[in-house]
């Protein structure tokens, strides 16, 4: 333990490096026209306008190098593909590597790295980076945003986003992304890592970069927002971006405290002492930020879900109201229930009955939002089955089983029970793989004709890549489930014997969603080549389908 | 059609939600209050029956009885009999768990907590640790022997 000098060289270096880029990119860049912003205010509100109408911008690289709302949600589209490919590497080596009871494939130091770096990547690089991508993609035309400016402050919070992300993918931690207190400061390769610290500095550039961006959604959509859409009309999608949006302003600032905590106490230890009895603290100031992060990943799927859904459906969503009302009570009760990660740290019997009862709660708005999808699917008359719409009903089906296995968490006396195995791993991969990321892959389905300039996807190589997603997740999660109702506990490089049957299975699952999304990649690589045939014309955004 | 009345529909869902969550609050708070030795809790100086005094650290579990001896990794414990385990770290947070016994209580430094437990059969069961801890966070794992 200690901060060495070197450590601080480290850190400044580093600091160093990453301005004196920056400001390389920022002077010398033939774009910089680009950078200081085509869409800035200075722009006439024609010339504005007409640059809304012909922003539709395709994947390309050239999108580093703009600051319009649309090509920032490009560079976040296009960084979270690459870390969801890193962070699903981590997760099928650990899952091979699982195969027999005593480490094989990896040591456990190695393991437990690839621990770390899938859940960080997946959580922070993926999940908000996707949040950052349809954010910054969707909002400007569902809101038909009169003028598109603070190009220059998104800019900087994505490359600093990029900049926190590699410092998760190197710094080599084995602390997990809880980063609970004695062991993140134990900077040794058995204990936290040597440089754990240097993930705890990548997360919170990420929630500084999430917090802004927060900050510019919310701007976007109540004074950027055109004045022929009222607040009563505005789109689904739009709403669940607000209710991240506060979710993560109110939320993310304890978490980057904590963290400054935690690095604070590498140098002097005051905060987080078992002298004093405060190991909890760190882990009660986690949680404040670490439950809400959850429904931050979930709620802007919900709103592409009540996007999506009516395309495919022929019908307006059933009712308009109850949706809103779900998310903005998603957006209340998801802040208050952060104690029930914590039900068997001795937090005592009258804590352990709020956050129980608060978590029961939390269900009624998450029930509203999918009776609201049984309603509409209910009311039409004939449902498309395409590539996308097999993601959402996929998504609300993963969702339903996740989330009553969540019922089954927020009970006290259960919790006792299957806290900390692997029920709880399967509980969230049915969400994360079947909403956050199943949702992410169906609204790139249909968006594609817009994000590559007219090209259309294969549709048996999507049908393959869905069916393969769906049956690898319910392989993966559904034999994680039953091994931890049997008490095969989460984190393991090893495990005892009698669990090896549910291991293999889900390492089979996790094979087969590592080859779906393989054959993503390709379908998507290979289509992009093939000549345009379509308009660009964009389905989800062209019109916002309400009640 | 039940579905053209949207306010009643939206009421209905909301009230069946609602009632099946109240009545899961209401056995989880009657479970929770009848059975506060078997959750884990602070520590309070007033345990039941034989105190074992738990300490966790990088990576193995100690057990002391009451008449001193420490055994590392193995638990004996004599059926019908109360057990009140007393759980402290010496490092990081650990996390006892005992999957057939459906308890299970952090080992926290600084801050221990306790949970009763009352075997009910003979035979040899399994106990993990379940807060990861480490390298050889997998390692800390044993049975339980119940005579």
């Amino acid at each position: 333990m200690g901060f060495s000098f070197e450590l601080m060289v480290f850190g400044s270096t580093i600091a160093a490096l990453i301005t004196m880029a920056f400001l390389l990119y920022y002077f010398t860049a033939d774009y910089k026209r680009n950078l200081l912003g085509e869409s800035a205010s200075s722009l006439t509100k024609e010339q504005s306008n007409l640059l809304l109408t012909k922003m539709r911008r395709e994947i390309s690289f050239s999108a580093f190098f703009m600051d319009d709302s649309k090509s920032i949600g490009v560079r976040y589209l296009i960084t979270s593909i690459v870390l969801f490919f890193i962070g699903g590497l981590a997760g099928i080596g650990m899952r091979i590597s699982l195969w027999f009871p005593n480490p094989s494939f990896l040591t456990p130091i190695q393991y437990n790295i690839l621990l770390t770096a899938h859940g960080n990547i997946m959580l922070y690089g993926f999940a908000i980076g996707m949040i950052l991508a349809f954010g910054y993609y969707l909002l400007p035309s569902a809101n038909k945003i009169e003028k598109d400016t603070l190009g220059v402050v998104k800019s900087i919070m994505f490359w600093l986003f990029l900049i926190g992300s590699l410092f998760i993918i190197f710094s080599k931690s084995t602390a997990t992304w809880y980063f609970y207190y004695p062991l993140v400061d134990q900077l040794t390769e058995a204990g936290g890592g040597t440089y754990s610290f240097a993930t705890l500095i990548g997360v919170t550039l990420i929630l500084l970069a999430v917090t802004v961006s927060s900050v510019i959604f919310l701007k976007m959509v109540f004074l950027d927002r055109s004045k022929s859409i009222p607040l009563s009309k505005i789109s689904m999608f739009s709403w669940s971006i607000v209710s991240t949006a506060v979710l993560v302003l109110t939320s993310a600032p304890v978490s980057m405290i904590a963290n400054g905590y935690l690095i604070y106490d590498l140098i002097n230890p005051i905060f987080f002492q078992a002298a004093n009895g405060q190991v909890l603290g760190y882990a009660i100031m986690f949680w404040f930020w670490g439950h809400p992060l959850v429904y931050i990943a979930i709620l802007p799927a919900f709103g592409l879900i009540y996007e999506m859904l009516p395309k495919y459906a022929g019908v307006p969503i059933y009712s308009y109201r109850a949706g809103v009302f779900s998310l903005l009570l998603l957006m209340i009760f998801s802040a208050v229930v952060w104690g029930h990660h914590l039900f068997n740290s001795g937090l005592g019997t009258i804590w352990d009955l709020l956050f129980s009862t608060t978590s029961f709660l939390v269900v009624i708005p998450s029930a509203m939002s999918v009776f609201n999808w049984i309603a509409t699917l209910w009311s039409a008359k004939s449902i498309k089955l395409t590539v996308p719409m097999l993601f959402v009903l996929n998504g609300i089906v993963d969702f339903v089983i996740g989330g009553i296995l969540g019922v089954y968490l927020a009970d006290v006396g259960l919790n006792a029970f299957i806290h900390g195995t692997y029920a709880v791993t399967s509980h969230f991969h049915w969400i994360f793989i079947g909403l956050t990321a199943g949702i992410g892959f169906g609204a790139i389905y249909i968006l594609f004709p817009t994000l590559t300039g007219g090209r259309t996807y294969n549709v048996p190589m999507a049908k393959v890549h869905f069916y393969l997603n769906s049956v690898g997740t319910i392989m993966m999660s559904g034999f994680w489930l039953v091994g931890g109702f049997a008490g095969m506990p989460r984190r393991v490089a090893g495990y005892f014997g009698i669990f090896q049957t549910y291991q293999d299975a889900a390492a089979v699952g996790g094979v087969i969603l590592g080859i779906g999304f393989l054959i993503f990649l390709i379908n998507f690589a290979y289509s992009a080549y093939l000549p345009a045939k379509v308009d660009v014309r964009n389905p989800i955004e062209d019109e916002v389908q309400v009640t | 059609m039940l579905l053209k009345n949207k306010l009643l529909v939206e009421v209905i869902w909301i009230v069946a939600v609602l009632a099946i969550l109240t009545w899961a609050a209401v056995s989880n708070a009657s479970y929770v209050t009848n059975n506060q030795n078997s959750i884990a809790n602070p520590a309070n100086g007033d345990p039941v029956g034989t105190v074992i005094n738990v300490t966790g650290y990088q990576w193995a579990w100690a057990f002391q009885y009451p008449n001193g001896t420490i055994s590392t990794d193995k638990l004996v414990l004599e059926v019908n009999q109360t057990y009140t385990l007393v759980i402290t770290s010496k490092d990081v947070i650990h996390d006892l768990y005992i999957p057939q016994f459906g308890v299970q209580s952090y080992a926290v430094p600084g801050h221990p907590n306790q949970v009763t437990i009352e075997p009910k059969k003979t035979g040899t069961f399994i106990f993990e640790c379940v807060e990861y801890c480490g390298e050889y966070h997998y390692e800390m794992r044993g049975t339980v022997v119940v005579t």
